[in-house]
């Protein structure tokens, strides 16, 4: 006798945050959520929607505009037993805040000798190309991968969101939960069809640190995150067209970064093609292309390539931010070059 | 009650407040165009975000009413009014808000970055951020022995976030000629400020920084011309930094397309009745205000600000290519 | 079949009210009470569910108007 099958809807990648943490304070009654706007509103970005009138304003708390304070004291709270799942509004606003992070919540475990551990989830927008300018669009992956003590992931579709929240949540380190903000799913901005996904009702994990392969190919290898999964996945279809096969991964974790999975791909198909749309030098690109190039057994059938925003702040006038934002477009041109170059 | 001594400043305020006013309701229809019949805020000539400052215009006409170009402002994400009586260029300032080549900045900041160096103000996206450059313009001012302020305007919700206590204590500390003024529209986004903050009035944490921290109800303009007048004397005295704190009111959302549903019934409609401007209008003619003279100003300040938006219209974008103009000097 | 209605009295007649987005394409299979599109009135947004389970037909395109109780769809 088989299993029924699970009850899939399609929701958007807000309304799968939202579920997964009311499933676990359900669940677990050391898990509660802060940040601003949080509770009444249910989140700027709609994370957290439904989760005041369900838990009460113990376990879901607005704060005041004080980051330092909420995600220092979500260390705090870490480490005395509770598992707080906090919302930074906008990644941008991290300057305000970073010492609760890099210092305190990731280095919490190592400075303790693993008695101490920061089971805290933060969770961040990001992302831009709305005109919301240069301190209200930036991505800031590398920022976060590039410090160590803390896991940091994003999905780019409902179903990885829900499993990966749930994994976040549970693990033992702090996560640093990014969600795009063109995958979100909200009324006011538009939302990338291809995020909002079939989601189980039920309870589920997507393992932190393993990259997903969403389209196989044997040609070229794309790599990418969040948004640019999508602009990926939409130029590996129009190189289908000219008889190019593109292989398509899903990064999802940021750190820890799958590098198996990068080059087991690169290995089969040569060719090496990263987009994101964070800022360009010491970047995912750059971090993703060393991992491969330094393989003493990879052989390159062609120079690896990377697609990044320029390191140039983001402009608000709508001609400049869109002429530089990496797109589907610009990752065709660049994967066509790729396909006629040798090594 | 005769018209006064400084008549001639009351009637600026108000036509300052008038302009402001005029802006917003000409931004409002311009922002939703192209973001219907599905609000999405990315599309239209104005797209992002955008936070208009209709009712809190006291706030800035009082104390700017003080205010020499060489003084330095730093204002919010809310900048529109204390732009506009801090005297930045307004066709520069509607052009960068279109994001045009005309635009302050090319287009590059947008209407949350606007600077315009020529009456030194400057705003910023970020919470309280303005506070800590404002006190590095007061120290400036005091190295060169020269009699400027600067003034740094935030929000209630501000007054929570470290930058402002670091800030309050290093004014005080090196003593610089700053002044900071808190418009408190009783709310962050949705949160509301008894909600989040310790103390019923932010004028009350002055104390903790040993400077003199004033409080105004009723939003009226000519309360906070006298206060800030005092505030900015003081100051440019010499005597070091003040606080003060204005109860205003916020008649539209934190954002445009914010359905402020945390906002209790028939609260907006309450505020619209004690809209400053009409009120300020009624006080000035009670008081022997020529109605011609108020009639004249409000035509000049809406002629400029439809001029404004004209210009703003019709200007070119900039080559895309200028994008990366201006990273480094 | 099953008429998908757009729901009635929850914003005044006066008031815009379009499809903001179908979460499912046309020919998808959906289950009852699942969240099949949004409704944008103004500024705030309304979930549309679907009353039977079976094969989606939409009706309505993305971005049209539409009025309180008005069929915006099919389920078969």
């Amino acid at each position: 006798m088989s299993s029924p099958e699970p009850v899939m809807r399609k929701i958007p990648i807000a309304k799968a945050m939202a579920e997964a943490i009311g499933q676990e304070m359900a669940t677990d009654p050391s898990v509660l959520v802060m940040g601003e706007d949080i509770a009444k509103l249910g989140g700027v970005f709609g994370t957290t929607t439904g989760l005041l009138d369900r838990f009460g304003p113990e376990r879901v708390r607005d704060t005041p505009i004080s980051e330092t304070a909420f995600i220092g004291a979500a260390v705090g709270l870490a480490a005395s037993g509770m598992k707080p799942v906090v919302e930074l509004m906008f990644v941008d606003f991290f300057g305000v805040c970073m010492d609760a992070i890099y210092n305190l919540a990731a280095k919490q475990c190592y400075f303790s000798g693993g008695q101490v551990t920061c089971p805290m989830v933060l969770m961040t927008s990001v992302g831009g190309g709305y005109g919301d300018a240069g301190q209200h669009s930036q991505c800031l992956y590398a920022t976060f991968g590039h410090l160590p003590g803390m896991k940091v992931v994003i999905p780019s579709n409902a179903y990885d969101a829900k499993g990966l929240m749930l994994a976040a949540i549970r693990d033992p380190n702090p996560v640093i939960f990014m969600y795009h903000k063109a995958l979100q799913g909200m009324g006011w901005l538009g939302t990338v069809k291809g995020s909002i996904t079939d989601v189980p009702e039920d309870d589920y994990i997507v393992p932190i640190g393993k990259a997903k392969v969403v389209r196989e190919g044997s040609d070229l290898t794309i790599v990418s995150l969040g948004a640019g999964v999508h602009q990926g996945l939409d130029a590996a279809k129009a190189l289908a067209a000219d008889g190019v096969k593109a292989e398509v991964i899903d990064l999802i974790s940021i750190a820890p970064l799958d590098r198996e999975t990068i080059r087991a791909s690169v290995a089969k198909t040569g060719r090496l093609l990263v987009i994101d749309d964070d800022y360009l030098s010491y970047g995912i690109g750059a971090e993703v292309i060393a991992s491969v190039c330094e393989d003493r057994a990879l052989k390159l059938k062609a120079p690896p390539r990377r697609i990044a925003y320029p390191d140039i702040p983001v402009p608000f006038t709508p001609v400049m931010e869109h002429y530089v934002l990496p797109n589907a477009e610009k990752l065709l041109g660049e994967a066509k070059l790729i396909m006629e170059t040798n090594a | 009650m005769s018209v006064g001594s400084n008549a001639s400043q009351r009637l600026w305020m108000y036509a300052v407040m008038v302009k402001s006013r005029h802006f917003e309701a000409l931004i409002k229809p311009a922002y939703f165009e192209g973001k219907t019949p599905v609000f999405n805020m990315a599309k239209g000539p104005l797209p992002g975000e955008m936070h208009l400052s209709d009712g809190q215009e006291p706030c800035a006409a009082g104390v700017c009413a003080h205010l020499r170009p060489g003084d330095t402002v730093m204002a919010t994400h809310r900048p529109h009014h204390i732009a506009i009586a801090k005297g930045v260029d307004l066709d520069a300032m509607a052009a960068e808000i279109f994001g045009k080549a005309t635009g302050l900045s090319g287009g590059r900041g947008g209407h949350m970055h606007l600077f315009d160096a020529r009456v030194n103000f400057a705003c910023s996206g970020i919470i309280a951020e303005g506070l800590g450059p404002a006190v590095g313009a007061a120290l400036a001012a005091k190295m060169k022995g020269e009699d400027k302020v600067a003034v740094a305007f935030l929000g209630e919700g501000a007054a929570n976030q470290g930058a402002f206590h670091e800030a309050l204590n290093l004014a005080s500390v090196w003593k610089v000629p700053v002044v900071f003024v808190i418009e408190d529209n009783a709310y962050g986004i949705s949160v509301s400020k008894r909600d989040c903050t310790a103390v019923m009035r932010n004028s009350d944490r002055a104390a903790a920084y040993a400077m003199p921290g004033h409080h105004i109800a009723g939003n009226d303009p000519d309360a906070v011309y006298e206060t800030a007048g005092l505030a900015i004397a003081r100051a440019r005295a010499g005597e070091g930094p003040s606080l003060i704190e204005i109860e205003t009111i916020r008649l539209e959302g934190h954002f445009m397309g914010d359905a402020e549903g945390y906002r209790p019934e028939g609260e907006v409609d309450r505020l619209k009745e004690k809209d400053p401007i009409p009120k300020y209008r009624e006080r000035l003619l009670a008081e022997g205000f020529d109605v011609a003279d108020l009639e004249a100003a409000e035509a000049q300040a809406k002629s400029e600000v439809e001029q404004a938006f004209a210009a703003a219209r019709a200007a070119d974008y900039p080559d895309p290519k200028e994008a990366f103009d201006h990273v480094f000097a | 079949m099953t008429d998908i209605l757009v729901q009635t009295g929850l914003w005044e007649d006066t008031d815009t009210a379009v499809i903001g987005s179908w979460l499912y394409s046309d020919g998808d299979v959906v289950q009852a009470g699942a969240v099949i599109a949004e409704i944008m009135v103004e500024k705030s947004s309304f979930e549309l569910t679907a009353p039977a389970s079976g094969i989606l037909h939409i009706g309505a395109a993305e971005e049209s108007e539409v009025a309180a109780g008005q069929v915006v769809g099919r389920i078969s």
